[in-house]
């Protein structure tokens, strides 16, 4: 242990506050202290609906007193499928109330990667938001015959259904409040019933290689980390959050249910994720949270408007946006900005910065993070100049994702910052990144050996590579396994350049390859947006994502976005050649895993013709690419790529 | 740039039809309330007298007819009857003992029932026909009013306002008919502007497009129209009380002449049809233009020292005048209001063109 995470880890100890131990008894002490403050707000039809905390405690305990007559037992999973729902949080934490345990799900994992979910824990009931995800689950019975009773929140569609085991959430409920009614004093049993060992959710990995492991945080699991994280100033108590991100992520589990509970916060649910960015403005959140890849499009919404604002408008962005970019520059190197710095800054608050935050509807975060992957210094300084404090955070599932986050004054781009107070990070012979804290898991689920794997004498292996600097902020390289050689011996991680690469607005997806190789090449996918706008200014006719990916000036575009990441590479590791792929990478393909991440050996064996072509010298190839259409058939287009040089 | 609409939210659909919902707007607004109430204090009274009160009169009229014109779609040339008879009716009720502040609503009940039945032609004609109808009302009114001693108090002469109190204050003091005239203008304000949200204003937006299309969607063209004659009308006579109790404080019959129709009609269009600020920018333009103009004339060609013949002089503002207004609709046709909301729009979506994606 180093001697800063060892004296943090004792502040902790010294400083922990004696809240409650566990998210149920945490609800229940909201009901209490400030039954009349708004904890979940929905918005439904154009409105937002609002629970206070008392109804809140009313509705978790009906549900799970209902979800009790059903069957739901202690140490059982239930599954949770659908988009963010009140309703859904709510029977989570009524899980927890059972000692059972709520699985959240991507929901739209299709049916057949559903069945690796349905294992741990023996989920027999299920939780589905609307009659898409009941009809995944219906088809999920026909063939394990899990779950056996599936309870649907949105009846819409599903009333003329006679399958066997479909109940609707108002019927639970309304059977709860019966048997609340029915027997005084089951609701004060019901509150004192879980205990901090007790599982609060199974999440689960993301499975980038192999099987998901069950990942099951306990309650003192996530207690102890969100009181780490308060600690660290990182949350505050009455927090404004937005919950849009997916409820299996352990982002939203920790920050949305864990923190909002923990620590009073007010939750708000968009109507729908298609409208989550209206919604946002509507709400105003005073945390947020969003991939580097979200920063990415807010900061592409914003240069798209823009390009297509009147003269003024434009000429007072282009004269405003550079100044703070280059105050904010020189802020991060430890400099302070001059009173001409001071007064124009305070002019392009009123003309430009307040605008474009009152817009994007970040005007009151005062905590925004990013966290996941490695953001790109554009967008970085543009959302901190624009005066939203942007911090990278550290975590992983693992550690109920708070490890390390950045804190105001020392904040640098390359690294995610310190350790939380209570974590303690230590750097392993190999270089790999080790982490011991309250937030920690014991070990996965039923899985001692995928546990003995990653777990040495109470450190949890990240598989992370990375360095402490000497202030103690913690520099994420890649992952360990991802380290690679070229045939010349040169170590590179691909996910490091691809990054760079990922941070012109124009690439939305790329591979690079190289393992084993004399030279690097990249397969790069496009952003639609981004590049089709390009394409429209420049009146480039263009019918489809594979039209647009082909047109020769699209390419160089391309090409130049690659030469500029090549010039801060060593020569040995500048990509030379590449192709514009006719569609975007697809998690429904296996390309990339439901959280965007890259699934390297599918794409290597999809596109293997096309990477000997990149080795093979050829001008352009001829691809039978493969296609899986939405009801599950296979079928393949022949597709001719032009392999582009990249000028050394 | 002004406008910041982060974090507004609605958790009942009432609260989202609100009004102003942008806190900007709502600041505007109580500003501009605020400079009206203090003005008396700080204007002096020839402006007063001369300029706001006029103003404020001229809109309450014009929002009346924009009720019927631009909420209804019903044209009506005759309006300087409606608001004569709501003068005379009134004038006489007080002359015959009643308070004013029924004297007044007597007025708008004079006109509704007189408008109301000559709008009835509007069941049967449209357009131009309606325009015809409505210009006979005027002569016919005109007429009446002139030729029956008994109303007019003899050919020429002059009616004079017998001295008259609301809620006791005596309106012979500018004080009082000020802050009279300004209520009744912001009373009828705001029934027009909750109008365009309620169930009756939907109707009568219904019938403006296209009548039949509104029978078939349920909407009785028949009561509406003849609805819209009556409110429209109720409001003309109302203004017409107070501008002569408040204002005029003698009146004559050659006060409301056809001239005041084409006014009223110019005030409306050029405000802005169907809108509730446009009356008002629209009465200021009429009203003010033309002496602003004359003035600007006068002081330049002393200043210039130019030498123009009396004659051009009497004439150069009405010309400018003409062209000012022409102008404004070349430059957007739906009015100054128009004109005002596309300025909003650009603060509104500040700093892009239009609302992005």
């Amino acid at each position: 242990m180093n001697a800063l995470g060892a004296a943090a880890a004792f502040e902790s100890r010294r400083a922990a506050p004696a809240g409650p131990a566990t998210l149920i008894a945490a609800l229940a002490r909201n009901a209490a202290e400030e039954p009349a403050r708004v904890g979940f707000r929905e918005r439904e039809y154009g409105i937002w609906r609002e629970w206070r905390w008392r109804e809140v405690l009313d509705e978790v305990l009906a549900l799970a007193a209902g979800f009790e007559a059903i069957g739901l037992r202690p140490d059982e999973a239930l599954i949770v499928i659908g988009d963010n729902r009140a309703r859904l949080y709510f029977t989570m934490l009524a899980a927890m109330a059972l000692r059972a345990f709520p699985a959240p799900l991507f929901p739209d994992t299709p049916v057949e990667q559903l069945t690796a979910y349905i294992h741990h824990g023996a989920p027999r009931l299920a939780l589905a938001e609307d009659q898409e995800q009941v009809d995944k689950l219906i088809a999920l019975r026909e063939r394990t015959g899990r779950p056996e009773t599936i309870v649907y929140d949105d009846p819409r569609g599903i009333g003329a259904y006679d399958a066997d085991g479909l109940m609707p959430l108002d019927e639970v409920v309304a059977r709860g409040r019966q048997r609340l009614a029915e027997t005084p004093g089951r609701r004060e049993e019901l509150i004192a019933r879980a205990g901090p060992d007790d599982i609060a959710a199974l999440l689960y990995s993301s499975g980038t290689t192999g099987a998901p492991k069950g990942i099951p945080l306990r309650h003192r699991n996530v207690v102890g980390g969100v009181a780490n994280a308060t600690l660290g100033g990182y949350f505050r108590r009455h927090e404004q959050l937005f919950a849009y991100l997916p409820t299996a992520w352990v982002g939203d589990f920790v920050f949305t249910v864990a923190g909002g509970v923990l620590l009073q916060a007010t939750v708000n649910i968009p109507e729908r994720q298609e409208t989550a960015l209206h919604d946002l403005r509507e709400i105003a959140p005073t945390f947020y949270l969003a991939a580097p890849r979200a920063w990415d499009n807010m900061l592409t919404r914003v240069q798209v408007g823009i390009a297509d604002s009147t003269p003024l408008k434009r000429r007072l962005f282009d004269l405003f946006m550079p100044r703070a970019i280059v105050v904010e520059r020189k802020r991060l190197a430890g400099g302070a900005p001059s009173w001409v710095d001071r007064v124009v800054l305070a002019l392009g608050e009123l003309l430009v910065y307040g605008p474009i935050k009152d817009f994007l509807g970040l005007s009151r975060a005062e905590r925004a993070f990013t966290g996941g992957e490695a953001m790109g210094e554009d967008t970085f300084l543009f959302f901190r100049a624009l005066g939203i404090k942007l911090k990278q955070f550290y975590g992983q599932t693992e550690t109920s994702a708070l490890s390390a986050a950045q804190t105001e004054g020392h904040v640098k781009l390359h690294t995610v910052g310190p350790a939380m107070p209570g974590v303690d990070i230590r750097i392993d012979d190999s270089g790999e990144i080790q982490i011991r804290s309250v937030s920690v898991i014991d070990g996965y689920f039923d899985d001692p050996a995928a546990t003995a794997q990653a777990f040495t004498d109470g450190w949890l292996r990240t598989g992370d590579a990375g360095y402490l600097e000497d202030d103690g902020s913690l520099v994420v390289l890649g992952r360990v396994g991802e380290v690679v050689r070229t045939a010349a011996g040169e170590r590179f991680i691909p996910n490091f350049i691809e990054n760079r690469l990922k941070f012109s607005p124009f690439v939305r997806n790329v591979a690079v390859i190289g393992a084993g190789r004399a030279e690097l090449t990249a397969i790069i996918c496009v952003d639609f947006d981004a590049v089709g706008h390009w394409a429209e200014q420049r009146a480039l006719a263009y019918g489809s994502y594979a039209d647009l990916s082909q047109l020769r000036e699209v390419q160089a575009l391309v090409a130049g976005v690659v030469a500029h990441v090549n010039a801060t590479q060593p020569p040995a590791l500048r990509v030379r050649r590449f192709v514009t792929l006719h569609k975007d990478f697809d998690a429904d393909d296996g390309e990339i895993t439901r959280t965007r991440k890259l699934r390297r050996n599918v794409i290597e064996a999809t596109y293997a013709p096309l990477i000997e072509a990149m080795y093979g010298g050829a001008g352009e190839v001829a691809f039978d690419a493969p296609i899986l259409y939405e009801d599950g058939r296979r079928g393949a287009v022949r597709r001719t790529l032009r392999i582009c040089e990249v000028a050394a | 740039m002004f406008y910041r609409r982060a974090g507004i939210r609605h958790t009942s659909y009432r609260s989202e039809r609100r009004l102003w919902p942008l806190p900007f707007d709502r600041g505007l607004v109580a500003a501009v309330v605020v400079l009206l109430l203090v003005a008396p204090l700080v204007v002096e009274r020839l402006y007063l007298i001369g300029y706001l009160m006029p103003w404020i009169i001229w809109s309450t009229a014009a929002l009346g007819l924009n009720f019927l014109m631009g909420g209804a779609g019903q044209i009506h040339l005759g309006y300087g009857a409606i608001i004569a008879i709501g003068a005379y009716a009134s004038t006489h009720l007080a002359r015959a003992g009643v308070p004013f502040e029924i004297a007044a609503l007597g007025g708008g009940l004079a006109s509704a029932v007189i408008g109301s039945a000559f709008g009835a032609t509007a069941l049967r004609v449209k357009g131009l026909y309606l325009a015809m109808a409505t210009l006979a009302m005027q002569s016919v009114v005109d007429f009446l009013i002139t030729h029956v001693p008994w109303i007019s108090g003899g050919g020429q002469a002059t009616l004079t306002v017998p001295p008259a109190r609301f809620l006791g204050a005596d309106l012979r003091v500018d004080l009082a008919a000020y802050y009279v005239a300004l209520s009744v203008c912001a009373v009828v304000t705001l029934f027009v502007l909750n109008v365009g949200r309620s169930s009756f204003g939907r109707a009568l937006a219904a019938v403006r497009e296209k009548d039949y299309a509104a029978a078939v969607i349920g909407v009785d063209p028949f009561r509406y129209k003849l609805l819209a004659f009556w409110v429209s009308s109720f409001i003309g006579g109302v203004a017409g009380a107070v501008l002569a109790f408040c204002y005029y404080r003698a009146i004559s019959p050659d006060q409301f002449h056809l001239d005041l129709s084409i006014q009223l009609v110019a005030m409306v269009i050029v405000g802005g049809l169907g809108s509730v600020l446009g009356p008002f920018f629209g009465a200021a333009l009429i009203l003010f233009a033309p002496i602003l103009l004359n003035q600007a004339v006068g002081a330049l060609a002393a200043a210039f020292g130019l030498g123009i013949s009396a004659d051009l002089r009497a004439h150069l503002p009405l010309v400018l005048y003409g062209a000012l207004i022409m102008g404004f609709l070349l430059a957007e046709p739906l009015g100054l209001a128009k004109i005002y909301d596309n300025v909003r729009k650009y603060f509104l979506v500040w700093p892009f063109r239009h609302a992005p994606r």
